[in-house]
């Protein structure tokens, strides 16, 4: 455990210029989306023309003019060689579902979990109006309100240096929210851009990680430059990657920038340890060795031109003396500002370092402001070569499967480095694309031996709670809790990974196994273990065979209804979890167990709800379930 | 009870030494015993039980923050470097010369290092320094990975055939990995993993071979051997020993059959997830009864707290205290302990870690004592690198070489091993910052390690591929 940091050490100063608080998200709309949006508008296909993948792939090709002129600001070049003219359109046709199982496999992965009303508007509108409609939907409520609706800044609850509030306030995010699409989205970047509690220990870090859920979900089909920047300059991932206060060097006593961030935002956030062909298969020298994509020299210098930055306060807040009487700070971007810093004094000179910083073939001159040397250094780590494959690849991996071929990566890479109007970054088409793609809506997926992935431990819990509408609880708050321990849980839970390398790395391989000697991949094996796979079944148990829990109660009812019919029970439950990839081996198996549970002839309400109990368990327990095809 | 068919265990072992014999794995029959199979590549002799336990530091410890310099020299240009106060007063991420006096650590045999260096202890770990003053606990110096002898030249070459370096230096977890397996993350197995596939034929239950207390890691996994995962508390039964599901016994039945038993032609991943399920249900039993059957009375809790790395350590002990009832004669176990990423908070940080760690390794040690097997069994630590010896304010940033200790009954303690680095930021034995340039290789480490617990000379380059390009493979730290 860290210390609580030299918070209360610093003589602040009442002075102070003041700054206005961060505003909520729902009124501000980023301008690049609306950009986007207003060009979609103008063009009259797109409104009426359903685009399908194909097209996806052609409109990438399109508007290079549009990706040179952003990819100048530094870096490599991304997807500038001279390209043909795009085919003409193909006749328009509107991809379906062809079955319910269709739909389920296809918005288990968009979302947590999937309704009969999914199934049925999908199959009815088809794949893109439905996505298009997913991700317009508003952000349900922010965490930051939650939070506070809830007690978390209330004083007297004592939250600012706990994360109670913020336990629940994540549950409820996930639970109770309607936007699924984009909560599942910001799921998986919390896996990339990870930020845990593990390791943050300022005063209101909870709220912190509320605040930066918030952005996640604000930017989850915005630009990736603007979440980059807010990832950057985020007063909690200024705590965990101690970006907050890193000084310029001093001379007298040696002291120079701290290499943290620096080294984090290329190796996890953008571009990777090795220089990538557009496809995210790893480049060769000549001797046929991985080159890599930058040096420690490089990190040096990009610490030095990130430096300077320090949480931001206000002078209210720095009245009080008393960090955990105002939590405001925590909902802020951090500030190269002296005087706005929340602990600042008469004449703070800026921590910036004057230097010049040169990194990845791009100099800052020597006295560049904070504010701009930082944008420099975005820019250039966005319009990297490396990453539209480095993201968009993990992303796959995160909603699709472990191993998807190169040509799939590659389709999704041109779309990030251009979404059809010239915009690089473009999270929404990003998403888009990736569920869309023909590999992951091919049925050969379905019979492969090696497509798919193992279904995140978290996912399958909020699975189960939407699949089974989790009723409100009455106290006001979910008997959940922090899941991360293996033992006894699932071994997984938002914003609680061991460390900045979050539950599983992309490139894990179980060694010793057939995945290793098939050359595959598999991220999230690296939690599953004799520990962690008897530790989740039992946890499981608890959770869905407990009939009375006033703060955790499922509503099985429908399925108690076809509780007497074992057969249409267990073809319910494998359709609305797996997505029918259950065996028949394993539903014969369920529905012995189903069928061991006799109905009494009268008073069988417990009978039946053990019954679906039954059949929810030895589901979610399969390992044709487990593995998401 | 024994566990005597690890089926895919053994037959997993069975096809590697097969293809080492040439013979025809797939006409063998499917479940075979270790003991049965050639020990072209096995221990020789039974002997007596003996153990290895890596405890690795993750995040990379601040090798300058554990094993301090002392003699004035030294500890002027430490305190200079590091924003010490005037007078060798604490500052910046310097300690005070006179927190130091406790933990010096004196050689029980005289003994020279680089610039007559004197090392003391972070102030926090007074039983190490017990330990090394009872001659059993030893130092190695300026330890990391490394391909082929390097110095500042090679490093700085762009020649990297001739001059090559090991992958992704200075990233976290790709030097955990390398650390581990002497490849960059992604690596399909370990040392400690490699040296567990020899090992297993001296034990009944090759299952139990190799454990880790601390999930999964490349370390424990060889070609055949596969890392045996415990809770702090132990293994963990399905169900808690409740054979109901949804209060119904078939149920239960048949979800132990569903978790199980694989489709022949299923999924990889299907099959794999089953098989890990399979181990953990088949060998729970057998576990759980051998700890509870050999109780251990040394005390792991610090006041009331028992710490993460004390009760991993426990655990260890714990199936070491019941090695004949788990039929092993031969192990390597796994613990880690996290928070060593010291860009900030240090000096409160690191009293906290290496008080906890100071305790933890103590009572293991303590542990040995009370099963009259001190001598068979060391503990040895690793770390993802060490740190740079230059401050950026409140930390210290990632490094390279860096320092470790070996504890056990069997080593020859009292004493550093390796070369002391010289305390500078521009001298020819870093690379900038204060990072060091190993003098010693993690492979000269281990294969030192894999010696005593019995691997041969002609084994050392299957466990440690670059081990050929090291004259001293047996650094000498063990009695």
């Amino acid at each position: 455990m860290l210390s609580r940091r030299s918070l209360f050490q610093i003589n602040l100063s009442p002075k102070d210029t003041g700054s206005p608080d961060h505003n909520t998200m729902q009124s501000t709309q980023q301008p690049l989306v609306e950009k986007i949006q207003s060009r979609q508008n103008e063009n009259p296909d797109n409104h009426e023309r359903v685009t399908t993948d194909r097209d996806i792939g052609a409109l990438s090709l399109a508007a290079p003019v549009f990706t040179l002129a952003l990819a100048a600001c530094g870096g490599e070049q991304a997807g500038g060689s001279p390209t043909p003219p795009p085919p003409p359109p193909a006749a328009a046709v509107v991809k379906k579902p062809g079955s319910d199982a269709e739909a389920v496999r296809f918005v288990t992965r968009a979302q947590f979990s999937v309704s009969s009303a999914d199934m049925t508007r999908l199959k009815d509108v088809g794949y893109i109006s439905w996505l298009d409609s997913e991700i317009t939907k508003p952000v349900s409520e922010l965490a930051v309100a939650a939070y506070q609706r809830l007690g978390g800044e209330d004083f007297a609850n004592k939250d600012y240096f706990g994360t109670n509030f913020h336990t629940q306030v994540m549950w409820q995010q996930f639970l109770d929210s309607n936007d699924q699409l984009r909560k599942r989205v910001a799921f998986a970047l919390s896996e990339f851009f990870v930020v845990s509690a593990n390791g943050v220990d300022a005063v209101w870090h909870g709220l912190g990680l509320c605040h930066y859920w918030d952005l996640l979900n604000k930017y989850a089909f915005g630009s990736f430059r603007e979440l980059l920047e807010e990832v950057t300059l985020n007063p909690v991932m200024g705590q965990f990657l101690s970006l907050n206060d890193s000084r310029k060097e001093d001379a007298k006593t040696g002291r120079r920038p701290d290499e943290n961030y620096a080294r984090e935002v290329m190796q996890l956030f953008t571009i990777g340890l090795v220089q990538l062909n557009n496809d995210g298969t790893v480049k060769k020298d000549a001797s046929g060795n991985p080159i890599p994509t930058y040096s420690n020299e490089d990190v040096t210098n990009v610490a030095r031109a990130i430096s300077g930055w320090a949480w931001q306060g206000t002078a209210a807040e720095r009245l009080t003396q008393e960090p955990w009487l105002a939590p405001g700070y925590m909902k802020r971007q951090m500030t190269s500002d002296p005087t706005k810093m929340q602990y600042t004094y008469a004449n703070r000179p800026s921590e910036h370092s004057a230097l010049e910083a040169v990194f990845l073939g791009v100099t800052i001159p020597a006295n560049t402001d904070a504010v701009a040397a930082m944008k420099t250094v975005l820019d250039t780590l966005f319009n990297h070569a490396n990453t539209p494959a480095f993201f968009s690849k993990q992303m796959i991996q995160r909603l699709v499967t472990s191993n998807p071929s190169p040509e799939y990566v590659d389709r999704i890479s041109k779309v990030f480095a251009n979404n059809g109007q010239g915009v690089r970054g473009d999270l929404g088409a990003v998403f888009k694309a990736i569920l869309m793609d023909d590999e992951a809506l091919a049925t050969s997926g379905l019979t492969s031996q090696t497509f798919g992935k193992v279904r995140e431990p978290f996912v399958r819990l909020v699975q189960w709670a939407k699949t089974f509408n989790l009723k409100k609880p009455v106290s006001g708050k979910y008997d959940l809790f922090d899941t991360s321990q293996q033992s006894n849980s699932l071994g997984q839970m938002v914003f609680r990974s061991p460390s900045v390398f979050n539950f599983f790395r992309p490139g894990y391989v179980p060694a010793g196994t057939a995945i290793a000697s098939n050359k595959l991949v598999a991220p999230e094996f690296q939690i599953v273990n004799e520990i962690s796979t008897i530790g989740y079944a039992n946890f499981l148990h608890n959770i869905v065979t407990t009939k009375t829990n006033a703060d955790r109660e499922p509503d099985y009812s429908a399925e108690m209804q076809i509780a007497n019919d074992s057969t249409a029970l267990v073809n319910r439950i494998d359709l609305l979890l797996s997505g029918g990839q259950l065996s028949q081996a394993t539903k014969d198996r369920i529905k012995q167990a189903v069928d061991s549970i006799t109905l009494p002839a009268t008073n069988d309400t417990d009978a039946r709800f053990n019954r679906v109990a039954a059949a929810v368990m030895l589901t979610m327990v399969s390992p044709q379930y487990l593995i998401q095809k | 009870m024994h566990i005597s068919k690890m089926d895919e265990l053994n037959r997993r072992a069975f096809l590697t030494r097969s293809a080492q014999m040439g013979a025809m794995g797939a006409a063998a029959p499917f479940a075979l015993n270790m003991s049965c199979i050639s020990d072209a590549a096995a221990f020789t002799g039974g002997g007596p039980y003996q153990a290895l336990v890596c405890l690795f530091l993750l995040g990379g410890n601040d090798h300058d923050d554990t094993l301090i310099p002392y003699d004035d020299t030294n500890y002027n240009l430490y305190s200079a470097i590091r924003g010490g106060g005037a007078g060798q007063t604490a500052g910046g991420i310097a300690r005070a010369k006179a927190d130091l006096a406790a933990t010096v650590l004196n050689p029980l045999s005289p003994q020279t290092l680089t610039n007559n260096m004197q090392y003391a202890l972070h102030p926090a770990m007074t039983r190490m320094k017990t330990r090394w003053d009872e001659g059993r606990m030893a130092t190695l110096l300026n330890v990391g990975p490394l391909i082929r002898p390097t110095n500042l030249a090679e490093y700085r070459s762009q020649d990297k055939v001739r001059n090559p370096l090991p992958f992704g230096l200075f990233s976290h977890n790709d030097q955990q990995s390398v650390w581990q397996s002497s490849a960059p993350e992604g690596a399909t197995s370990g040392w400690g993993g490699r040296l567990a596939d020899i090992a297993m034929s001296s034990n009944t239950n090759s299952i139990f071979t190799a454990i880790s207390a601390a999930g999964n890691s490349v370390f424990l996994t060889g070609q055949s051997a596969i890392a045996y995962q415990v809770s702090g508390s132990g293994a963990i039964k399905l169900r808690s020993g409740n054979t109901r599901v949804a209060g119904s016994t078939v149920a239960y039945d048949m979800m132990r059959q569903i978790m199980t038993q694989p489709d022949p032609s299923a999924h990889i991943f299907e099959g794999e997830y089953n098989r890990v399920t399979k181990r953990s249900i088949d060998s729970e039993g057998v576990y759980s009864t051998a700890i509870t059957g050999a109780p251990l009375n040394t005390n792991f809790a610090q006041g009331t707290a028992t710490s993460g790395i004390a009760a991993q350590l426990r655990i260890v002990a714990r199936s070491i205290a019941a090695r004949q009832a788990l039929g092993v004669n031969r192990q390597v176990f796994f613990v880690t302990m996290g928070g060593y990423d010291h860009h900030d908070d240090l000096i409160p940080g690191h009293n906290t870690l290496l008080g906890q760690l100071d305790f933890a390794m103590d009572a293991f040690y303590q542990a040995t004592l009370e099963m009259g097997i001190a001598d068979k069994v060391t503990l040895f630590t690793g770390s993802d690198f060490g740190r740079t010896l230059s401050s950026n304010g409140d930390g210290s940033d990632h490094g390279w070489g860096s320092h470790h200790f070996v504890l056990g009954g069997g080593v020859k303690g009292g004493r550093h091993y390796g070369i002391a680095p010289e305390i500078s930021t521009t001298g020819q034995g870093q690379v900038g910052q204060g990072r060091l340039l190993p003098t010693t290789s993690v492979d000269q480490y281990g294969a030192t390690l894999s010696n005593w617990l019995g691997a041969s000379t002609g084994e050392m380059s299957t466990l440690f591929p670059n081990i050929g390009n090291f004259s001293g493979t047996n650094l000498g730290f063990f009695n």
